[in-house]
């Protein structure tokens, strides 16, 4: 009889990652999971807390396709980590593509149904008219003058994820700063997962700014798989609350620029504060991948949250994507009560908690100090 | 009176005019065009060919456990695995009946790889759900795993005659999809996948380890349909995943549609007065006698009008084994729906060279209104982007295919 062969035979160009079961000293033990847009972006600006956070034990860095291509995303990972002296966090590729959207079904959505208007939500990720293709590594700019020498783990991300939450149950916080295709891979392959992750927390979706972002409608499907799974804890910060805080708000650019360390002051004077005063109009992105960093690293950072139940859209058509909210408490506030009208979730809803009540001073305090602490200050 | 579907595609197919026109996949689709290489020829390693079969095998008896049965009786087969998938039944419950199988056949070396449990995004409720609101399937009531009496994932059933037990055999740990996936990098070009069910393992292993796909020869797949129905149960079942596998770009993908499927009963006769069943009941050994006395003979002595099931397994299992028997077969974009409406799951189907048509030169149009894409290659009898393009078996050779069927159930067990 051949025997389990356990998780995928791998080439032995790279020794498996760690499993680090125990050893964390404490610290809050997190899988990062990011559509890892470079140079600098919400994304890379999150990476960076995290690794700069002396209370985080960093498991690994998972990617995966939205706002770049995964391939992409990975280079500038890797690279990343190469200039912040921290080779040691392995990289996991994850899904190239979503489960099922494409660029060709994404565009003609918008050419037969508009795009998404409400809060200028339009954007697509790698599946913009102009964006490069899947194995596109030429046309872009080799991350940071170049690639890294350190490699990504021959590895899959949702073998990563579902391994990692084996060999540490209940311990781990699952970061999901882009769509959700890794985790939906995980928990179809492994549902026996899904209870013994301490906490899932994502970004996506809104009810007054926007019904959905990017992280969501790239991967509708995923989203829907990742929502309903049942997660012990599923944290959710929507576009709502993203958009109270930007990154060029309260001078938090030019004190980084001042005060940090290479290569973070780098980062920031090229890529945030000289297209900034080239372009006083422009508007600096919202904070959403910062803010769950934020609450990972220090969630009373934020004042409470709301439950809710949330619902994706999987039709083919202009909703694609669009998040449903109700509020848990549905049977408090008039329920099904005949002439009163229904308030209930659909079948399958997932339970979230809505994250609200962002301490702003604090929050800003927090982004900056991380920023400019010694590089690795707590190694 | 027009033209039945299935005859319109037929007519579109074989009027493919001497166009210049090269045959290109959807322009606008920014994946690379699938790959419609012309049958490889099937790879046989020491004569046989490697087959990774996946099947939702509802036992004790029907078409899953057929197909199963002609793979494991063929001699040209070499049967690397058998993987599970929640369909007809629920995971645990076919592996329960596989495992039994093999044991009773005596192939306990075939290893065998738990799959998913539940579709992708399906669940029983919002099925139920859309029954009421969109109303039923009238051709094929049928809902699997998600049928009123079967219970819950965890409900495994004894075993009935002649099975008896359950298995001492056991499983194996590792999931399904990675198997599929270390499988087939570790015979690149080499193993074609038989897919009996939902095809879920498939889509999970494609979604993992999408390098995978060009390293297929060939995967058979049972569901769509022209006329008959176009919305058949592995598809519906998990409609998320039929997409994805049908679209994925595999060197060749073959359709057994359930039009094919349906020109052939498990109670046809293989000559005039002399039924498949009975001459298997009497001439096969043991266990395949007993299945067939118990549960074709038996049934259809009660109740001599009952036609029994439509060979779609038998015929997947046909095409791995002997290919010739599929007289027609015709290179189609395929493609399903995956709006959760009551299109759920529904296949539709265009012609590979629709643009050589008559009627595709009148579709060929410029826009007047400047905002307005017009993709010339893409309209009217087009596919839409991202569909697949697939092979589908059109006709089979009855007799020869019921000549294999009987042959195969009637030999001695292999060893």
């Amino acid at each position: 009889m051949p025997t389990s062969s356990g998780l995928l035979a791998h080439s032995a160009m790279v020794s498996p990652a760690p499993q680090t079961p125990s050893a964390s000293n404490g610290k809050k033990k997190v899988i990062y999971d990011q559509d890892h847009r470079g140079p600098l972006s919400t994304d890379t600006t999150a990476t960076l807390m995290l690794l700069q956070a002396d209370n985080i034990d960093l498991l690994g860095i998972c990617t995966v396709t939205c706002d770049m291509w995964a391939k992409q995303e990975t280079a500038y990972a890797l690279r990343l980590l190469e200039l912040m002296s921290r080779a040691e966090v392995p990289v996991f590729m994850g899904a190239e593509e979503p489960l099922l959207n494409t660029k060709a079904e994404a565009q003609m959505r918008y050419q037969m149904f508009g795009s998404r208007t409400l809060g200028n939500e339009g954007y697509l990720g790698c599946f913009a008219k102009d964006a490069g293709n899947r194995d596109d590594l030429t046309p872009l700019p080799p991350p940071y003058g170049r690639f890294a020498r350190i490699k990504a783990q021959p590895e899959p991300a949702a073998d990563f994820i579902i391994r990692t939450i084996r060999a540490n149950p209940n311990e781990v916080t699952m970061y999901c700063g882009g769509p959700m295709t890794n985790l939906a891979l995980a928990a179809m392959l492994a549902p026996d997962i899904v209870p013994i992750t301490k906490e899932v927390i994502f970004m996506g979706g809104g009810i007054h700014h926007s019904s959905s972002s990017v992280n969501v409608y790239f991967d509708a499907e995923a989203a829907k798989i990742g929502f309903r799974a049942g997660w012990p804890k599923f944290t959710l910060v929507t576009t709502d609350l993203a958009e109270q805080v930007h990154l060029g708000d309260d001078g938090k650019v030019d004190a980084i620029v001042d005060r940090a360390h290479a290569p973070i002051a780098d980062l920031f004077r090229l890529y945030e504060q000289a297209p900034q005063r080239a372009n006083p109009k422009r508007q600096s992105f919202r904070m959403p991948d910062e803010m769950m960093a934020a609450h990972v690293i220090d969630p009373t950072i934020f004042g409470g949250y709301d439950d809710m139940y949330i619902d994706i859209v999987t039709h083919n058509d202009g909703h694609y994507g669009d998040t449903s909210f109700w509020d848990a408490s549905w049977k408090g506030i008039g329920g099904d009560t005949a002439g009163l009208g229904q308030n209930n979730p659909s079948i399958k809803a997932g339970r979230v908690q809505m994250l609200k009540d962002i301490n702003k001073a604090r929050f800003r305090d927090l982004f900056v100090d991380l920023m400019t602490r010694p590089i690795n200050g707590f190694k | 009176m027009s033209p039945t579907r299935r005859e319109f595609i037929k007519t579109v197919g074989a009027a493919i005019a001497s166009t210049q026109i090269p045959p290109e996949t959807a322009a606008m689709s920014a994946e690379p065009a699938p790959i419609a290489a012309p049958s490889p020829a099937p790879p046989q390693a020491g004569g046989k060919r490697k087959v990774i079969y996946d099947q939702d095998n509802s036992g004790p008896f029907g078409t899953d456990i057929l197909g199963t049965l002609m793979m494991l009786q063929a001699g040209n087969i070499d049967l690397l695995g058998i993987t599970m998938v929640t369909g007809d039944a629920w995971m645990k419950q076919e592996m329960a009946y596989t495992l039994r199988l093999l044991e009773l056949m005596g192939r306990t070396e075939i290893p065998v790889y738990p799959g998913a449990e539940f579709p992708m995004l399906n669940t029983k409720e919002e099925w139920l759900l859309r029954l009421q609101l969109y109303g039923g399937h009238r051709l094929d009531p049928w809902l699997g795993a998600f049928n009123k009496n079967n219970g819950g994932p965890d409900e495994i059933k004894p075993l009935p005659a002649p099975y008896d037990r359950f298995a001492d055999l056991k499983g194996q740990q590792d999931h399904a999809a990675r198997f599929i996936v270390k499988t087939v990098r570790e015979n690149p070009g080499q193993v074609t996948i038989y897919a009996g069910g939902p095809l879920t393992n498939v889509a999970l292993a494609i979604a993992l380890a999408p390098d995978i796909v060009p390293l297929v020869p060939e995967i058979v797949v049972m569901g769509t349909g022209f006329h008959v129905f176009t919305n058949a149960f592995n598809i519906f079942f998990d409609p998320e995943a039929g997409r994805k596998v049908l679209r994925a770009a595999w060197p060749k993908l073959t359709i057994v549609t359930v039009d094919l499927a349906e020109e052939l009963h498990e109670s046809d006769e293989i000559a005039p007065g002399r039924r498949m069943v009975d001459e298997i009941a009497r001439r096969a050994v043991s266990p395949i006698s007993d299945l067939f006395q118990r549960y074709a003979v038996e049934p259809l002595q009660q109740n001599p009008g009952r036609k029994l099931f439509r060979m779609a397994d038998e015929m997947i299992a046909a095409q791995i084994i002997d290919p010739s028997i599929f007289t027609k077969s015709e290179q189609m974009y395929v493609d399903i729906c995956t709006t959760p409406g009551p299109r759920y799951g529904d296949s539709m189907f265009w012609a590979k060279d629709w643009e050589g048509t008559a009627d595709a030169g009148r579709s060929r149009v410029t826009a007047s209104d400047s905002r307005v894409f017009v993709n010339p290659r893409q309209f009217y009898l087009g596919p839409p982007p991202s569909a697949g393009l697939v092979n589908v078996l059109l006709e089979a050779d009855h007799d020869r295919f019921k000549k294999l069927f009987v042959d195969l159930m009637t030999k001695p067990l292999k060893k």
